[in-house]
Parts: structure tokens; C-alpha cells; sequence
């Protein structure tokens, strides 16, 4: 019997070997791109964060000659902090990040033409979108609500951006299939599995928006319709935009399963439940998008309602997660010679920033989690909704689960692109706790103020009526401020640390100095189908699961547009900004 | 896996896998999905309790000039909302018409009853604009073109702030205005 090399039946999966050492440098180097691209967006975005920091804090810094001169209202600021932080960061880093590791893990060859064309044409419609972002001409928050008009270019430029990560999804899908018939029976690995699925949900997830951008949106801004319903927009908008949060932390949650145990000195220990997790994300995070709009009229209260049912189910893997990761720490520090009921906590690597920065994001999640609960509940929805909470929650959830865990990620990754190293683990070290306790502090002072009734997207600081003054939120107000402050230093750390070892000269082999770590955390699920476990032969055929997770949105979906689509009732743009 | 260690050492905690872990595992996901059903459960029971504010399915329900929740925003004429504020219907009950437009809310000051529930309509001439009373869970969206309907009761005489709470452009932050809850019939 011959087994592959590449399959060693024992202990923990090799990562193939690609010895076409161009075409490893070329996937290298476009992976390199994106990253780089979405921390140049992160940087843009992020330095707006503290001033709006101190607007939350009371402090309106809006009126000072600089901000008057590069930005034209707090709502430019905050439109381009949403678009730069929350989508092209994201998209960006996660089209990297999730084109590399399957790429890795199952040893394809891909075509590299397509994958620098995609990187391209994504950047495209990233400048065409920052054009009118940037003068003005589209400041609409990153949620884009019509009837509020922008510049045709905007929604151009992000059906673009936003279609090229289309394009990403085929690459990947179309590399696994590749993989599945040239390895007929076996089980596909864990990591590319976990990349192909979140894929897979995003393509599904992604069709709300393109079909709002692309079919009523770019119309209507050009003038070739003469009106636009609302509240059709919104509902599609939010058919991406609770999956997209999905999209944003799965990636999160790889790098939480493959990498961190080993940063740890431990391994994954439950595969199946692993994919099992993956799959009920397939499945389940796109048909939930009405929890968003539970303040909506006409859309009857029992969609709202199965919709509510669907997102507490959601809560399920991401349950399963923290469990699945406690455990592989625990694993890693006990094996460090970690005793007691939680003092092996002790043991692990806190001043490790590979390692600290995905685990404090973790935490993080934690108690994000937890509020996202409440947000879904239709019975606490109503006092939350468009409070100063929401972006309490969201910055622990997006702008730290996933951001800080991205960041701790290219500590390591881009010296394993690169052969660069990192220029200092004490900063970056300074820079992850920071990052930690700023905001937690920022999320404190934010959802103790909504839950008072400051709404968020305000100049709350600015607001000529003494509402705001007379609310008791002066110790929240100080806490906001002061996490402001907290971050700028912790975003500055940061990025001094990024720049300095970016702008470095390669010292090392990145194969050999910072190899990907996941070959040896690996736990192999059985290298071949017909011995794994039901779970395993259940969660493989991703194809099929795709399809079914595609019906169920329509299913959730279909009659709530149909019936809108029904009484659609047009109205003009406004340019109120 | 694990070799027999040379006596003296303490020995390591044994490694956990899949099999020390599943019986947990399983544990855990069956709690995880009980709490995911009774988190469900009781948002439903606070349906039945009336204790969540609930809007209604269709805007508008019976206005005239508003069908399936829908009206013209540029012309209210043919509605009730051509003339914005509380009315006292023939039936006893109090319906409650609000414009939200670009920088204000039509009427600037709304006079409700107290103790009596008042079904209030609300939708934009422009833009989306929120509808937030502050101090309550009565939140809701005003979109141009559509009618948002919801009955409360107010229990408390006073002046309670009703705040913007959806980006609307540049004044956005100043649309502030008020609902006074009298004793008196208004
Ligand atoms: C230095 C760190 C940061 C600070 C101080 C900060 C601060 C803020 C504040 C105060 C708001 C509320 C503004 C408002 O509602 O008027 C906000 C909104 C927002 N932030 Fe951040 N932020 C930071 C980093 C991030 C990161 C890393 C992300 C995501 C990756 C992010 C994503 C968002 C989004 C999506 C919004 C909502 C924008 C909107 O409502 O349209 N922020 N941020
Ligand atoms: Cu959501
Ligand atoms: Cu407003």
C-alpha cells in the first residue's frame, strides 16, 4: 500500500509542501497586499475614533480650525470611520487571510493572474467609494440608508469592492472542489474547511447587498428610476448586515481553533465539534438579518419574531467555541505543568502579544456576546436600539474580537510572508493591552450611556437643546473620553510597531522563522472519510450544505420582500448633508 | 500515548482529547441550546405580558389616504396627517399623527393624555428619522412614504424628550423636541 507523503497516517498532519518557490512568493506577496491595505484603511479609520470618542465624552472638538478643515461634519468623520473600519479593513484583511491558509492547507495551486486581479479590481472599487467619501459627497454612515443620496460613484465603488470578495469566494470554492476530486474520500482539513465555509456564508450573506446596490441604489442614484423604497433598502441591507458580522469574527474564530492553542503549546481538541460549529454558521447566520429592525413598520411581527428565534440560535456555536478553545488552553497550560481549577490560567503566555491579542479579544467576545443577546431580544430591543450601546457593543465585539485578534495575527503572519521581524514584543505587547482595557473602558462608558438614552451617530456634544446636559452621564461621559485617549496611544503603539517592522529589511526565511503553525495543532479528524466519525461525514459535503443554507434565506426572506415588493412605495433622494 | 513515568516526578495532568472531551462537549452544547429556548420563551412571555412595546404589523391601519401603511410623503393633504397632533375620535379613543422632517417634528410639542392609550402614527416627509422617547422603550422608525403605528400608555403627567434617533444629515443632533403628558383633558 502506498500512503502519500504528504498523508502521514500518525500524529498530526504535515502541511503539504509547495516547492514552486514563485508561486509560493507571488501568493505571498498578494496575501501581503491585502493585509497591508487593511491596516492603511484601519489606520485612516481608527485615528477618527478618539475624536468621536470625545464627543461621547462631552468634548465637541468638531469646530477646531484642523477637523474644520479636513472634515466637513462629524458625520463625514463617522461615515468614514464605519466605511474604513468596519468594511474595508475587514473585507480586506479576511480576503488575505482567507485566500493563503486553504491555499496552504490543501497545497493548491492557484491561479495567481486571478488572485491579483481580484486584489486589484477590490482596490479599485475601494478609491472609486473613497472619492466621494472623502469630499463630502457621501455621507451617508456606512449603513447607506436611502433616501439619503450619494454620489453614484460611492455605490459604485462599494459594489466593486464589495463584489471583488465574489471573486474571492470562487477562487477558494472552486480550489477546495479541485482538492475534494483529486482526493477522493478523504476529509478535507480542518482549516481549509473552516475558510471554505465562511466563504460559502458570506456568498450567501453577500446577496442582500449587491442585489440592494446593484439593482436599486446605482439606478436610482443615476437617475434612471425616480424613486427608491426605503424600506426594501433596509431590509436587504440587513440581510448582509447581521451575516456580515459573521464574516467578521469567523475568521476571528480560525485563528481562535487553528493558531492560538498552538501560540498556547497545545492543540485543538475536538475536531468534529469544530465543523459541526462551522456548519450551523453556514446555515444559520444569514436568516436573521429582521432583528435589526424590530422599530420597522410593515413587516409583520411574526417574521420579526422567527427571525429573533433564528438569532438566538446563532448564540449556539459561538457557545460551543468558547467552550472548544477554553478547553485546548487549558490543554496547552496544563501541559506546561498548569494546576488547580483556574490557577493553569497562570501558565499561559500572557506577555506573548502573538498570543495575548487573540485571547483578550476572545474575552472580549464574551461579554460582546452576551450583550448582542440582549440587542436580539425584541422585549429589550426598543430601549437599546440606536443608543450609544449599540457602538458599546460593536467595539468589543468587531473592533476588538476581530480587530485585535487581526492584529495579533500580523505580528506573526507578516513575518512569515515577509521575513521581516517584529521590531519589538514589549510595544507590541504595551499596544494589545491597551487595546484591551481601552475598550473595555470605551464599552462601559458607551452602553452605561445608552442605556440613560444618548442615541449614538449624534454630536450629542454639539446639540443646541439641553437634553444631553441635564442626563446623569457625567461619570460614563469621563470614562468615554478617557478610553478615547487610551485607544489613540494603544492605536499609535500599534502602528508604530506595524510600520517599523514592515518598513524593515528582510532577515529571515518567513518559512522557517515564523512558520504557519497549524500543521502541528492540527487534530486530524481521520485522514479518510469512510473511517471518521457521522459528524465528520455529515459536515463534509459543503456543496450540499451550501445549497441548503442558500434555500433558508429564501425561505426567511422570500415572503417578507415579496410582500414589500408588493406595496413598494417610491420616494425622491435628499442630499441633507 | 502516555509512558509510564519514572517514579519520583509528579506526573503531568493527562493530555485531553476527543474522547475525555465529548461527554462535556455534549453537556454543553445541551445547555447552550436550552438557554438559546428559554431566552426565546421568555421574550414571548414578555409578548403576553404586554410589557414589550409592539409595533404594528401594518402602519396605519384604516387612515384614511394610507394604504397597506403606505402614503404619498409629498403630499399629506389627503390624510390626517395634513394636520399633525392628538385627536379625540368619536369611539372615545386618541390617535396621535407626527411628521419627522429634516431638522424637527411636526407638532413641535405633542399633548397627550394621561392614564388613556394613545396610538400614535408616525412617518417622515424626507429622509428616515427615528422617533425616541426618552425615558421609555418607544422607539420607532419614521420612513418617508410608510406609517409606523404603535398604542402606549402614558402613566406619568410631565414633559418627556423625544429625540431623533436615526442619522438624518447635518442637524441631526438638534432634532430634539417634546411630548407633554397632561392630567388635563388636552
Ligand atoms: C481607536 C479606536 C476607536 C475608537 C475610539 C472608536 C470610537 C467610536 C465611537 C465613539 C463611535 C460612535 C460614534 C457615533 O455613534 O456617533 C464609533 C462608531 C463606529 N466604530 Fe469605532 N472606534 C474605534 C475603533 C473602531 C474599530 C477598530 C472598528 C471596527 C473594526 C470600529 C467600527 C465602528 C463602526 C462600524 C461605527 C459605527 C459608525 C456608524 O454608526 O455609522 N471602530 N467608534
Ligand atoms: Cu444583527
Ligand atoms: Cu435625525
Amino acid at each position: 500500500m502506498i500512503t502519500s507523503p504528504l498523508y502521514s497516517p500518525h500524529a498530526a498532519r504535515e502541511t503539504p509542501v509547495i516547492s514552486d518557490a514563485a508561486y509560493l512568493a507571488s501568493l505571498k506577496k498578494v496575501t501581503q497586499y491585502y493585509i497591508v491595505t487593511a491596516f492603511l484603511a484601519l489606520l485612516i479609520g481608527v485615528l477618527i475614533g478618539p475624536l468621536q470618542a470625545l464627543n461621547y465624552g462631552g468634548i465637541n472638538v468638531y469646530d477646531t480650525p484642523i477637523l474644520k478643515a479636513l472634515l466637513k461634519s462629524y458625520y463625514q468623520g463617522l461615515s468614514l470611520h464605519g466605511v474604513l473600519n468596519a468594511l474595508v479593513f475587514t473585507q480586506f484583511f479576511i480576503s488575505g487571510w482567507m485566500l493563503y491558509l486553504p491555499a496552504r492547507d490543501l497545497g493548491m495551486r492557484i491561479n495567481m493572474k486571478f488572485a491579483w486581479f481580484t486584489y486589484l479590481l477590490m482596490t479599485a472599487g475601494l478609491l472609486l467609494a473613497a472619492v466621494p467619501l472623502l469630499t463630502n459627497n457621501a455621507t451617508l454612515l456606512y449603513t447607506f440608508y436611502p433616501p439619503m443620496e450619494g454620489s453614484p460613484l460611492f455605490y459604485i465603488g462599494a459594489a466593486v469592492m464589495v463584489g471583488s470578495s465574489l471573486l474571492v469566494v470562487g477562487q477558494v470554492v472552486a480550489m477546495w472542489v479541485a482538492w475534494k476530486r483529486a482526493n477522493p474520500g478523504r476529509v478535507t482539513p480542518l482549516v481549509a474547511f473552516m475558510c471554505v465555509a465562511t466563504w460559502m456564508m458570506w456568498a450567501v450573506a453577500a446577496l442582500g447587498i449587491v442585489i440592494e446596490v446593484v439593482f436599486l441604489l446605482i439606478p436610482w442614484s443615476l437617475g434612471w428610476v425616480g424613486g427608491v423604497d426605503p424600506l426594501i433598502s433596509k431590509t436587504l441591507f440587513w440581510w448582509t448586515g447581521h451575516a456580515i458580522v459573521y464574516f467578521w469574527v469567523l475568521p476571528a474564530y480560525i485563528a481562535w481553533y487553528a493558531f492560538l492553542p498552538h501560540h498556547a503549546g497545545g492543540r485543538i481538541v475536538s475536531e468534529p465539534l469544530v465543523r459541526l460549529t462551522f456548519v450551523m454558521f453556514l446555515l444559520n447566520s444569514t436568516p436573521v438579518g429582521l432583528h435589526h429592525q424590530y422599530a420597522d413598520p410593515n413587516i409583520s411581527v411574526a417574521w420579526k419574531t422567527m427571525h429573533m428565534f433564528l438569532t438566538f440560535l446563532v448564540a449556539i456555536p459561538s457557545l460551543l467555541t468558547a467552550f472548544s478553545v477554553g478547553a485546548a488552553l487549558e490543554d496547552a497550560a496544563r501541559a506546561r505543568g498548569g494546576r488547580g481549577l483556574f490557577g493553569w490560567m497562570l501558565r499561559l503566555p500572557w506577555g506573548k502579544p502573538t498570543f495575548s491579542a487573540p485571547v483578550l479579544a476572545m474575552v472580549s467576545f464574551i461579554l460582546g456576546g452576551a450583550g448582542g443577546i440582549v440587542n436580539a431580544s425584541s422585549a429589550f430591543a426598543p430601549v437599546v436600539h440606536n443608543t450609544a450601546w449599540i457602538p458599546g457593543h460593536f467595539h468589543i465585539t468587531v473592533g476588538t474580537a476581530t480587530t485585535l485578534t487581526f492584529m495579533g495575527i500580523s505580528l506573526w503572519l507578516i513575518p512569515h510572508l515577509t521575513g521581516k521581524r517584529m521590531p519589538s514584543v514589549r510595544l507590541a505587547s504595551a499596544a494589545v493591552w491597551t487595546w484591551f482595557v481601552g475598550m473595555m473602558v470605551f464599552a462601559l462608558g458607551m452602553h452605561w450611556q445608552g442605556l440613560v438614552g444618548v442615541p449614538r451617530r449624534a454630536l450629542v456634544s454639539a446639540t443646541a437643546q439641553s437634553v444631553y446636559r441635564d442626563m446623569p452621564i457625567q461619570i460614563p461621559q469621563m470614562l468615554t473620553a478617557i478610553s478615547g485617549m487610551i485607544l489613540l496611544v494603544s492605536a499609535l503603539l500599534y502602528f508604530y510597531v506595524l510600520f517599523r517592522m514592515l518598513l524593515s529589511r528582510r532577515l529571515d526565511d518567513g518559512e522557517a522563522a515564523s512558520p504557519l503553525p497549524y500543521s502541528e495543532v492540527i487534530s486530524p479528524a481521520g485522514q479518510h472519510l469512510a473511517g471518521a466519525s457521522a459528524l465528520v461525514r455529515f459536515t463534509e459535503p459543503l456543496l450540499a450544505l451550501w445549497g441548503v443554507a442558500l434555500l433558508l434565506v429564501l425561505l426567511m426572506y422570500g415572503p417578507v420582500l415579496a410582500r414589500l415588493a408588493a406595496n413598494a412605495e417610491l420616494v425622491p433622494g435628499w442630499r441633507l448633508y | 500515548m502516555s509512558a509510564p513515568r519514572s517514579a519520583g516526578h509528579r506526573p503531568a495532568a493527562p493530555r485531553l482529547d476527543h474522547h475525555t472531551l465529548e461527554k462535556y462537549e455534549n453537556v454543553w452544547f445541551g445547555i447552550a441550546v436550552i438557554m438559546s429556548v428559554l431566552l426565546f420563551v421568555t421574550v414571548l412571555a414578555s409578548f403576553l405580558s404586554g410589557t414589550a412595546p409592539s409595533l404594528s404589523g401594518e402602519g396605519g391601519h384604516h387612515i384614511t389616504g394610507v394604504k397597506n401603511g403606505r402614503l404619498d410623503p409629498g403630499n399629506f393633504a389627503a390624510t390626517p396627517f395634513a394636520t399633525p397632533g392628538l385627536r379625540h375620535n368619536a369611539d372615545g379613543s386618541y390617535e396621535a399623527f407626527v411628521i419627522a422632517r429634516a431638522f424637527q417634528f411636526e407638532p413641535a410639542v405633542l399633548k397627550v393624555p394621561v392614564g388613556q392609550p394613545v396610538t400614535i402614527h408616525v412617518t417622515s416627509a424626507d429622509v428616515l428619522h427615528g422617533y425616541f422617547i426618552e425615558g421609555t422603550n418607544i422607539n420607532a422608525t419614521a420612513i418617508p412614504g410608510q406609517v409606523s403605528s404603535f398604542t402606549t400608555t402614558f402613566r406619568r403627567p410631565g414633559t418627556l424628550n423625544l429625540v431623533c434617533n436615526e442619522y438624518c444629515g447635518t442637524g441631526h443632533h438638534n432634532m430634539v423636541s417634546s411630548v407633554k403628558v397632561d392630567v388635563q383633558e388636552p
